[in-house]
């Protein structure tokens, strides 16, 4: 024992203490102060919570065939926390995909109010292609994963495209709204059509998967699982087989064309062209489909039947017919002299037969759609009482059809053009409406109200698509009865000349449509010739057909119109005969099923 | 080899069971740390529990001859392992990206480790051959000294291993500071460090380990960088709270949040699985264990044996102190084992083998 050292001892014991002391402040203070702000920290090191996407409700025709399912799809998320090396993982993937770094970098950014575990969907429905290629380079891609989820299909592509919609990611700006509290970037939200409409029913409720992770973010064990509840299934009015022939019938045609049942107002077909294919819509990994289908000039976004307005032509004369019988302006002798042309405060307005129809009354008035009849019966009749007839048919109105962003049409009033440009209603302008031309203009839709209107005698129902939603586990949530749109009782004698005037159309050879007559089922109907407003020379005029069908106890209407198609009688009619005779054909082969079955 | 059967009795019994309660703490915390390691959890057990075995046997070796008989072959234990240090430069096993490891017949073994005690006895030796009386030792007399310490740790720092050289280095000053220097030599030498440590920070630091310094200054200014490491560990001994999650019930190094967690990082599968409490513990027992052996020293009236004990105890007192401050984020990362407690053979002999030496000076304590 040295007394030298003695005091170097005493030093050293002061600084074991000391360090001690040091020691175990620290600890009390990361793990008694902040112990659970740390425990807090390694639990989230640790457990990630991982969305399970629930499958969106099916959709299904009248006789349960499928129109839009679900399909398994590989989807790449980046988890910013899994990231080493932004840009290595960022340019790997640029490069691996095909991606503009950009994009890449906006989609996080989208996503920035989010906690850092939280996966970014970078792109979705990867080829198997690209599936390969990234799990080849995974190694050098931290925070790249792929996640299997499923996709909305629809397999009948084009066909049903503007009734289906299509789905697609949801935008920042749709984020932003309260009624999308409930989503997050990446998710899919129905945008258009049937999808847009029952979104709330068809999402169904997303599952939650709590997983431990290790600190390469690779899943260790799975801790528990809520499963995702599978949307609802919408089963539609719509008939497939019939959809099938119209949209054949349209091919390399524009306009739309839509077939309801006038005793409930049941959908059972509608097509507009120029479609587009919902499937590639909703894959994120066609964009170039996108942004070409939304800049057509054609317009193949539109749904030609609820939000086209054309001019009806005539077929409005329909809505003259039924008003002036109605006030008893005209009655079914009450006849007018066409030479071929009308002259009216200065100005000669032409029936279309060149020649003229010599003494006319209503009946060949509708049957051979005589101009000069129905300029006498408009300017008789005013435009009041034609806007007045519209109402009772409900064509000023919107129809109320379950798709999101119809149209409604316009039949002017004097009152109207007052209101609208402040001026009065010229009677030669009146001349003009008595043909469907000037300022009145209608949707495809609401023509085929009028159509039932007549065919019903009064009574119209909505026209609905959606018949019933079903849950998953095959409840039926809820079921879609007819709703009255019009109820009103015309007069026995105007109803009668009119649908004798349109069965002549089809079915007395002077008939404008008499081509067009089936031997089995008399179809009634109203041609239109409308010049198109549109100021491009030589696109042609827009052929209308409004039918039901059969003439008596009719169970179809249809209103169809072929954009720049020429005649009405020529281009439209027909499409209205194929469709009735398919539709007689299946409900024929249905009631020997049903017979069969029976034996 | 013959023990006189009476020096048994004056075998530090307390230290022994002190030492063998830090090792058996290391081994249970073992078990839990290697449990997500891919050889299996106990095959590092296995070679833990061998490493120890020898130990004890170098130990027996150590206490049966006189530890003035082996300091006076210092000069050889110190060539011999400079030797296998050299050795390891040329034809060492790479892990980790450093050349630390020389492996015969299968065994890999650290030789950098057994120089931390072999440099205590060549120190104490050399500086007692040019002690006289109670004269401060001049700069003349430790210059050899000096150059003998500063080779090896060159040698050491290439490897690179920046932890044993700092643990070497600093150890050696513990013991110039208890043999005691002039004041001038102090100033000498505190101005020679403060000189050399911006060239040793230009031209001998690696880039990693400069980053290592500076993340600790900032951890959250790279968090899944260098940072990263840092703040999991914090993580990990802080989310142990008060009592701790259990023990097998850790999870930060389970899941890999740490690197060298059976190693180097130990302290916080110990620290998240025992607590606050459990952490008191621990610290108590290496007080308890470097405060007898402070007490050995001091009861030791040869200079030569109290130089040496003292010189080992400020190794294990100095890596104790910096394993636990790295862990708990209050230390740049480097590679220094917690004595008896982190997995590693050589360290775990290299500590015995200290042991071993404090052992055998309290024994022979009484022989003047």
């Amino acid at each position: 024992m040295e007394p030298m050292n003695e005091g170097k001892y005493k030093w050293c014991r002061r600084i074991i203490l000391l360090t001690l002391i040091v020691l175990c402040m620290r600890l009390f203070d990361l793990q008694i102060l902040k112990g659970d702000d740390m425990k807090r920290l390694s639990e989230q090191n640790r457990v990630r919570v991982k969305k399970i996407l629930a499958p969106r409700g099916m959709v299904f025709d009248r006789s349960s065939k499928v129109v839009a399912d679900t399909r398994p799809s590989f989807n790449l998320y980046l988890i910013r926390e899994d990231i080493r090396d932004f840009n290595q993982t960022v340019d790997g993937l640029a490069r691996l995909l095909n991606l503009d770094r950009n994009d890449i970098i906006n989609r996080l950014k989208e996503a920035r109010d989010y906690p850092s575990s939280f996966p970014v969907k970078i792109e979705s429905d990867l080829s198997m292609d690209q599936v390969a290629k990234i799990e080849a380079n995974k190694f050098y891609l931290p925070g790249v994963t792929i996640q299997i989820e499923p996709k909305r299909n629809y397999p009948y592509g084009i066909m049903l495209a503007h009734v289906l919609g299509y789905v697609s990611e949801i935008s920042s700006d749709e984020l932003k709204m309260k009624e999308h509290k409930q989503y997050v970037p990446g998710d899919y939200i129905g945008k258009f059509g049937l999808e847009r409409q029952y979104e709330e029913y068809l999402r169904g409720i997303d599952g939650e998967q709590r997983v431990e992770v290790d600190a390469t973010g690779r899943e260790v064990r799975v801790l528990d699982t809520v499963e995702p509840i599978a949307g609802n299934s919408l089963h539609l009015n719509i008939d497939m087989e019939l959809q099938t022939v119209v949209e054949k019938a349209f091919d390399g045609k524009k306009g739309g064309a839509v077939v309801t049942d006038p005793r409930n107002g049941a959908v059972l077909a509608l097509t507009s062209r120029p479609a587009f294919d919902p499937n590639q819509i909703s894959s994120g990994v066609n964009k170039d489909y996108w942004a070409k289908i939304a800049t057509d000039k054609t317009h193949p976004l539109q749904n030609r039947v609820t939000q086209g307005r054309f001019p009806p032509g005539s077929t409005f004369k329909i809505v003259l017919a039924m008003k002036a019988l109605e006030k008893g302006i005209i009655n079914v002798n009450t006849s007018f002299s066409c030479t071929g042309g009308f002259a009216y405060g200065g100005r000669v307005f032409k029936c279309w037969k060149k020649g003229g129809h010599g003494s006319v009354a209503v009946h060949r008035g509708i049957v051979e759609s005589c101009d000069v009849f129905f300029y006498n019966v408009g300017l008789k009749l005013g435009v009041d009482a034609i806007h007045e007839e519209g109402e009772t048919m409900g064509l000023t109105k919107v129809t109320g059809i379950d798709l999101p962003g119809e149209k409604a049409g316009l039949v002017p009033s004097t009152a109207w053009k007052q209101k609208t440009y402040g001026e009065k209603w010229y009677e030669g302008e009146t001349v003009s409406v008595s043909i469907g031309q000037g300022a009145v203009w209608l949707t495809p839709m609401q023509l085929v109200q009028m159509a039932s209107f007549v065919a019903n005698e009064g009574v119209t129902f909505k026209p609905q698509l959606v018949s019933r939603i079903v849950s998953p586990q095959g409840k039926v949530l809820k079921v879609f009865e007819p709703a009255l749109l019009t109820n009103v009782t015309p007069s026995k004698q105007a109803i009668s000349n009119v649908k004798d005037g349109m069965r002549g159309v089809v079915n007395d050879p002077r008939g404008t449509a008499y081509a067009s007559r089936l031997p089995n089922v008399a179809i009634s109907g109203k041609t239109g010739t409308a010049q198109s407003a549109s100021l491009g020379a030589g696109r042609g005029d827009h052929a209308w057909f409004v039918a039901f069908a059969p003439s008596e106890n009719p169970v179809l209407s249809m209103a169809i119109l072929v954009e720049f198609g020429g005649h009405g009688a020529s281009v439209s009619a027909p499409i209205a005969k194929i469709v009735t005779d398919t539709y007689f054909k299946e409900q024929k082969e249905i009631k020997s099923a049903q017979l069969n079955a029976h034996r | 080899m013959h023990i006189d059967k009476r020096r048994l009795y004056h075998l530090d019994w307390y230290l022994i069971g002190n030492g063998f309660a830090l090792i058996a703490v290391g081994m249970l915390n073992l078990v839990s740390a290697t449990r997500s390691i891919d050889s299996g959890p106990y095959n590092l057990l296995i070679k833990q529990l061998l490493a120890m075995g020898i130990g004890l046997a170098a130990v027996a070796v150590i206490v049966s001859y006189d530890y003035r008989v082996i300091a006076g072959y210092a000069k050889y234990w110190y060539v011999i392992t400079l030797i296998l240090i050299v050795v390891v430069l040329i034809l060492g096993t790479i892990a980790g990206g450093a050349k630390r490891w020389l492996t015969i017949a299968g065994v890999a073994f650290q030789p950098s480790e057994l120089m931390k005690p072999v440099m205590i006895l060549l120190l104490a030796t050399m500086l007692h051959q040019r002690k006289k009386d109670d004269e401060p030792l001049g700069l003349k007399d430790i210059l050899l000294p000096l150059g003998l310490i500063l080779f090896p740790c060159i040698l050491i720092l290439k490897q690179p291993d920046l932890g044993t050289a700092v643990v070497i280095m600093l150890s050696c000053f513990c013991v110039l500071w208890f043999v005691g220097l002039k004041k001038s030599t102090y100033a000498i030498i505190l101005a020679l460090t403060a000189g050399a440590l911006p060239i040793f920070w230009q031209y001998l630091m690696k880039p990693y380990q400069k980053m290592r310094v500076l993340s600790l200054l900032n951890p959250e200014l790279d968090p899944s960088g260098f940072g990263y490491h840092s703040i999991q560990a914090k993580i990990a001994v802080g989310s142990g709270g008060f009592l701790g999650k259990g023990y097998l019930n850790g999870t930060q190094h389970k899941l890999h949040f740490i690197p060298e967690h059976h190693t180097d990082f130990i302290f916080t599968v110990f620290g998240e699985e025992w607590g606050f409490i459990g952490s008191i513990v621990l610290f108590l027992l290496f007080a308890s264990f470097i405060l007898r052996c402070l007490k050995i020293s001091e009861n030791t009236s040869d200079e030569l044996g109290a130089t040496i004990t003292f010189g080992i105890t400020s190794i294990v007192f100095i890596q104790f102190t910096v394993n636990i401050l790295m862990a708990i984020n209050l230390a740049p990362v480097v590679g220094i084992p917690l004595p008896f407690i982190s997995y590693g053979g050589s360290s775990l002999i290299s500590s015995l083998i200290g042991a071993g030496l404090i052992l055998n000076i309290n024994m022979r304590r009484y022989m003047f």
